[in-house]
């Protein structure tokens, strides 16, 4: 058997890691726009007409806990862009572009072999509309649903040096996928709160499937110093909460259900955020405090990401 | 004394122009603000708009203040459409001249 088929042939049976840089796609859907938001998930809170925001994050996602012999390693690193336009008072566009590097080590018995790849993911536009919104002194409550259409913009035939990358490690998934939820914020100039459910149906493609997911989410965010500095207008610093809890259902990869894929994990993660009148400085660290995956499993060790969001 | 109706006319015209300069100030209350980053969207629509001259923004009152050019007239229609762009609700307003 050479290398690669042998590659192929163990990393295939334990797909299961393959949830993992699902999940942190997934997060590229946050995209915040406005201060004191979650960091690893959706807003409810405003974009002014005819105006832009862009957001841009790093994130890194590390899975290294493998019990099995090919003691895997995962390193998912990404550069998700965003940009945010208000089509209206009530109507959000956004788009998002993110640039993916994963990378997966795994040792055989001739040694340890490392594939990997890196360029421009699926791109995702995503509407989003505010049905919902109450406005008083100094706090704001706004419900909005939104729909999202993630296109086959990434490469899926990427190969290397021992033949084709699996599904699991290419760039995009090849498939239209399509992603519906929805989102409540409450804020106040000391609080705030998040709540975001959604559900990705993802659909076949080059004879795999990747399992739906749904996630609900949920955020606090306080208030813990504020700030007058002349001529940048008030700025504030924001220490909070966020937890995320995604189930996936399983892969389908020729013809049957992969029982070494999917499950539901929670991520438990704080952040700190720097706010000021143009920009957004925000730090989330999510650890996965329950894994329930189905089969064997590589677990996740942590999330980071830093965010940045610039109003122009 | 024929010199008198002149300095007179110049006097009136020079204190015309200061209270030219003054302009009108309006405070906008508006409700929804609750950070700074979203405020920002009220701060450059209303920069953009012609004759205001500066704007400032104060979060825990719920206030916008704006400094515009005299003979420059900010209705409250066009205001409220203004911070309804913004994501916002213009719950009142008022102006004043400025000495």
């Amino acid at each position: 058997m050479f290398v690669g088929q042998r590659w192929n042939a163990l990393t295939m049976s334990h797909k299961r890691w393959w949830l993992l840089p699902a999940l942190l796609l997934t997060g590229v859907l946050a995209m915040t726009d406005a201060a004191a938001t979650p960091v690893t998930f959706n807003t409810a809170l405003p974009v002014s007409r005819d105006e832009a925001v862009v957001r841009i994050q790093a994130k890194s996602l590390r899975a290294t806990d493998d019990s099995g012999p090919m003691n895997r390693k995962l390193a998912v690193d990404a550069l998700p862009l965003v940009v945010g336009w208000g089509l209206s008072a009530r109507w959000t566009l956004f788009g998002i572009v993110p640039l993916l590097d994963k990378r997966l080590r795994v040792s055989l018995p001739a040694g340890h072999v490392t594939r990997g790849v890196r360029g421009v993911g699926d791109v995702t536009a995503m509407l989003r509309y505010t049905v919902y919104q109450n406005d008083q002194l100094g706090r704001t409550f706004r419900i909005a649903p939104f729909a999202a259409l993630e296109m086959p913009s990434g490469k899926d035939d990427e190969r290397d040096s021992l033949g084709h990358l699996p599904a699991t490690l290419q760039l995009g998934s090849g498939s239209w996928d399509s992603l519906i939820g929805i989102v409540t914020t409450v804020q106040s100039l000391k609080t705030e709160w998040g709540l975001s459910t959604d559900y990705k149906f993802n659909r076949q493609a080059n004879g795999f499937q990747l399992g739906d997911e749904a996630r609900i989410d949920l955020s606090y965010h306080r208030r813990i110093a504020a700030y007058n500095i002349a001529g940048s207008g008030p700025c504030f610093l924001y220490a909070g909460l966020e937890d995320n809890l995604v189930w996936q259902n399983k892969n389908h990869s020729g013809g049957v259900n992969d029982n070494d894929s999917g499950g539901t994990t929670l991520y438990f993660a704080p952040t700190l955020q720097y706010v000021t009148m143009r920009t957004v400085t925000g730090l989330a660290v999510q650890t996965p405090v329950i894994q329930q995956l189905n089969g064997d499993a590589l677990e996740q060790d942590f999330i980071a990401t830093l965010s940045l969001r610039v109003n122009f | 004394m024929k010199k008198l109706p002149l300095l007179l006319a110049m006097l009136i015209f020079a204190w015309s122009g200061l209270a030219m300069a003054a302009g009108t100030q309006y405070e906008l209350r508006v409700d929804g603000l609750s950070c700074p980053f979203c405020a920002y969207g009220i701060e450059k629509k209303l920069k953009k708009t012609p004759g205001v001259e500066s704007v400032e923004i104060n979060l825990e009152r719920g206030m916008v203040v704006v400094k515009a050019r005299t003979g420059v007239v900010l209705t409250k229609a066009q205001m409220k459409k203004l911070v309804k762009d913004a994501g916002f609700s213009l719950r009142s307003m008022t102006e004043k001249a400025l000495p």
